[in-house]
């Protein structure tokens, strides 16, 4: 566990940049946070994403083992964000994860994304990441 | 029978009515008043100045007023000492220990601050800290546009000739063109229902600029953190711009008197986009990466490579990464320059779209130093 963090901490300040607000699209750049409660990928979480003008695109704990982002949409209307990702389990099983929250802070640099998250096995859990 | 005292009484109480009716344009301070202001809320107070803080990007006056036994001290924000000075103020206007009377605004937040509208000496009416941002008359009959010798127009002041700067643009916000959208000075609709005129913006773009706006422009981070103001916006800001045209090494650089008192460089010697200072490829900037040519007597800047950490215009448009200005510049006549724009966005808007204005020339005086400090907006 403590390799982990150390490995995304040190991921982290590998692609984030001082916090300051980020002024672009809402979702673009790097979060750092937990998702609480999983057993299979822990509980810190890393996510990179960004935007090409149609699509939000990224990845979750980047790395040779990252988590591929397969669909990811915000409404602007309340700001809500769905995250849906393709991962494997310990066993090299496809799992699926699903992220929904919501963007609060919106213009402030510490802007975070508050939610829930679930996987194809029915765990689920607190979803909370802070944008670096 | 009146008696002389009663008189000047009247006539005091008249002349600082007359002060006081006078209109007075929110015209040029560095952050929207309305973003800590509430113009709603007007406020008059009558009290005793106790420190007069000189500094940019607004001064400040410190006035005990009384009320009852109690005696509480306003902080009144006045426009910047650049602008106040320019209108021949000073710090020593008035010194503590001078009875003022100040109309304004009150602050949002409840606090004793006000944004000062009209102040004026108790004792006389005399109306002080006015400012006219009026800009220079044109002469009657266009001057002739100046030229390098062989016949490209220069756009910058002469060595040993004419001095100046650009300033007083017809527009300070961006709009697309055709659009009519009534805005303030820094780009605050009057109208939020207007937003969708002001350029096609994607769904997202669109609702991160309502809201900045229904935030009156508070967020704004050239003046809450002094990132510089990219893009057109150097062309809209109140202390103006200065070209300094360097024909030897083949570029221009762009002199900005607001915001942090920067400069940006537009290359015009056929190089391309790409590794023009060292080591920055891969590495967005706040005013991009600007090549130019001349075609005709306009120069057309090309500009890409924007970072996202700031505003491009006053009124808080979004734009993405993925941003490319062409800006067009021309000077039709000596008094006049004309800025054409092409914004194409395709992170934060539907398809690429237009505006335009004109600045002035402003003769003989060098262009405003201005320095950004963070949290002194």
């Amino acid at each position: 566990m403590k390799n982990l963090i150390f490995a995304l901490a040190a991921v982290a300040a590998l692609l984030t940049v001082p916090a300051v607000a980020q002024e672009g699209h809402p979702l673009k750049g790097s979060w750092l946070g937990t998702w609480t409660g999983n057993k299979i990928h822990g509980n810190d979480v890393l996510l990179v994403m960004s935007w090409d003008g149609k699509n939000v695109t990224g990845t979750i704990n980047p790395g040779t083992d990252n988590i591929v982002i397969k669909n990811a949409m915000l409404n602007p209307e309340g700001w809500l964000v769905h995250i849906e990702a393709e991962a494997k389990d310990k066993s090299g099983q496809p799992l699926t994860y699903t992220i929904d929250g919501k963007i609060e802070n919106l213009p402030l640099a510490n802007r975070v994304v508050t939610g829930t998250w679930k996987d194809s096995r029915g765990d689920t859990g607190a979803f909370k990441i802070g944008r670096q | 029978m009146i008696s002389m005292t009663t008189c000047r009484r009247v006539l005091r109480a008249a002349c600082f009515a007359a002060a006081l009716a006078v209109p007075s344009a929110l015209l040029v301070a560095h952050h929207e008043p309305l973003a800590k202001f509430d113009d709603k809320k007007p406020v008059r107070l009558r009290g005793v100045v106790t420190l007069v803080d000189w500094r940019n990007p607004h001064a400040h006056v410190f006035v005990n007023v009384k009320s009852g036994e109690q005696v509480s001290n306003w902080a009144v924000e006045l426009e910047s000492p650049i602008d106040l000075e320019a209108n021949g103020w000073s710090r020593t206007t008035i010194q503590p220990g001078d009875a003022i009377t100040v109309a304004g605004l009150a602050a949002r937040d409840g606090s004793r601050q006000m944004w000062g509208t009209a102040v004026a000496m108790t004792a006389n009416g005399k109306r002080i800290f006015s400012v006219n941002m009026a800009p220079p008359p044109m002469p009657l009959q266009p001057r002739p546009t100046p030229k390098w010798p062989d016949g490209q127009p220069r756009l910058g002041s002469v060595a040993g000739g004419a001095q100046g700067y650009w300033a007083f643009p017809s527009a300070t916000a961006l709009v697309e063109s055709g659009a009519n959208v009534p805005m303030d000075e820094w780009g605050l609709l009057k109208n939020i229902a207007d937003a969708p005129k002001v350029a096609p913006m994607q769904a997202w773009a669109l609702q991160l600029y309502k809201e900045r706006q229904q935030r009156f422009l508070r967020d704004d981070p050239m003046y809450l953190n002094c990132k510089p103001p990219g893009g057109p916006r150097q062309f809209e800001l109140s202390h103006g711009v200065q070209f300094v045209e360097d024909r030897v090494r083949q570029r221009i650089f762009v002199l900005i008197g607001s915001g942090n008192n920067n400069y940006r460089i537009v290359y015009t010697d056929g190089r391309s986009h790409q590794g023009q200072v060292g080591g920055d490829d891969e590495n967005p900037l706040f005013y991009g990466r600007s090549v130019g040519k001349w075609e005709g007597d306009t120069l057309v800047m090309d500009t890409r490579g924007f970072n996202e950490d700031f505003w491009f215009t006053n009124g808080g448009l979004p734009h993405t990464d993925q941003l490319k200005l062409i800006e067009k510049i021309s000077r039709p006549n000596f008094d006049t320059l004309k800025y054409d724009l092409t914004v194409d966005d395709q992170g934060a808007y539907t398809r690429p779209w237009t505006a335009s204005w004109t600045l002035r020339w402003v003769a003989g005086k060098d262009m405003p130093r201005h320095l950004c400090q963070e949290n002194r907006s």
